[in-house]
């Protein structure tokens, strides 16, 4: 499964171009920018939404159709990680959780 | 300065070894499922350094593995990256007086943890000269981490076979950052409205369903926000 070497190089410097940039935007300039409490709004709800526009789709789509079946492993798996993360706030228990959720109903 | 400098890295760098326990297993994740989702070890170990922002490293994987286009990778890699836009607001007048070569090193190195060490110590018109120096001490000890743990991993997952599936791993590891985000009922909300939309437009021609769900989420939220406010407001009146 390997990737178009242009397409990868490409991804990779954008991606690090943006974080970058988000990171610099009001660093680099100094005292002169100020960030206007509109935008701040907007900002704080963007992060939340994109990780679960991600999540969503790969949890309860199997082959592009909807899937809310309890014989669908990724979705059961991801419901088993998502308490997980609630419960115990650890990185390490969600994502292995999750695994083993997942290979044991395959 | 002499002694500022050497204590202030000192204090970052100590500062931060407790935080290890969370970012070297995600590290590892990170690497592993880099090279599931189809880069070289070469591609992975660069994206580790030239972008160095776990969360949009990860979160663009799926969408890798998916055949997305690049300028929606692009657009979902910075919108996860936003939270960087509110610290770079935060952090600007702590750094205001440093040079510029300084406040590129700065700006490049950021990452949650260690902003949200820096703000809990220091204020910003506090004048200690040795902040940088403890930010950056606390930002080694974070990049070297980083880079450390992918490598681990990058070389651990190039030997597990393809049928256990780790990159599902990259979208279990957006579980684990997403959860400490949903902190008050106005983001649970856009969390939910951005998911109930993506898989709406999940047939949308090129992930473009993606944007659509992001700009629900957070038309959600502010939604919410507005609604319990002038909820609140009324209460007191």
């Amino acid at each position: 499964m390997n990737v178009d070497a242009w397409a990868a190089w490409a991804l990779i410097v954008g991606l690090g171009l943006g974080a970058f940039f988000t990171r610099a935007v009001f660093v680099l300039p100094g005292r002169h920018l100020r960030l206007p409490a509109t935008a701040e709004r907007v900002l704080r709800y963007a992060p939340a939404a994109a990780l679960m526009a991600i999540i969503a789709p790969d949890l309860a789509l199997v082959h592009g159709t909807l899937s809310l079946s309890i014989d669908n492993p990724k979705l059961v798996a991801g419901l088993v990680a998502f308490a997980l993360a609630a419960g115990t706030r650890s990185i390490l228990a969600t994502i292995a959780g999750g695994m083993v959720v997942l290979l044991l109903m395959r | 300065m002499q002694y500022e400098k050497i204590s202030g890295l000192r204090d970052g760098a100590l500062a931060t070894i407790p935080l290890l326990v969370g970012i070297v297993p995600w590290g590892i994740v990170a690497g592993v499922a880099m090279v599931a989702a189809g880069l070289s070890k070469l591609q992975a170990a660069a994206m580790g350094v030239i972008v160095f922002a776990g969360s949009a490293q990860l979160a663009v994987l799926p969408l890798l593995i998916a055949k997305a286009p690049l300028w929606v990778m692009y657009a979902t890699g910075l919108a996860v990256n936003l939270r960087y836009v509110i610290y770079s607001a935060v952090l600007a007048p702590h750094f205001e007086r440093l040079s510029w070569a300084w406040r590129a090193l700065l700006s490049y190195i950021t990452v949650d943890q260690t902003f949200a060490m820096l703000v809990a110590k220091h204020s910003p018109d506090d004048s200690a000269g040795g902040k940088h120096w403890f930010f950056l001490g606390g930002s080694l000890v974070m990049w070297s981490a980083w880079q450390i743990s992918s490598l681990i991993g990058i070389f651990a997952g190039a030997l597990i076979p393809q049928e256990w599936s780790l990159e599902f791993a990259a979208t279990l590891s957006l579980i684990a950052i997403l959860m400490p985000l949903l902190f008050d009922r106005a983001l649970v909300c856009a969390a939910l409205a951005a998911g109930g939309v993506s898989l709406a437009t999940a047939t949308w021609p090129f992930n473009t369903g993606l944007l659509a769900a992001i700009a629900a989420g957070v038309a959600a939220g502010l939604t919410v926000a507005r609604f319990r406010h002038s909820l609140n407001n009324g209460k007191t009146a």
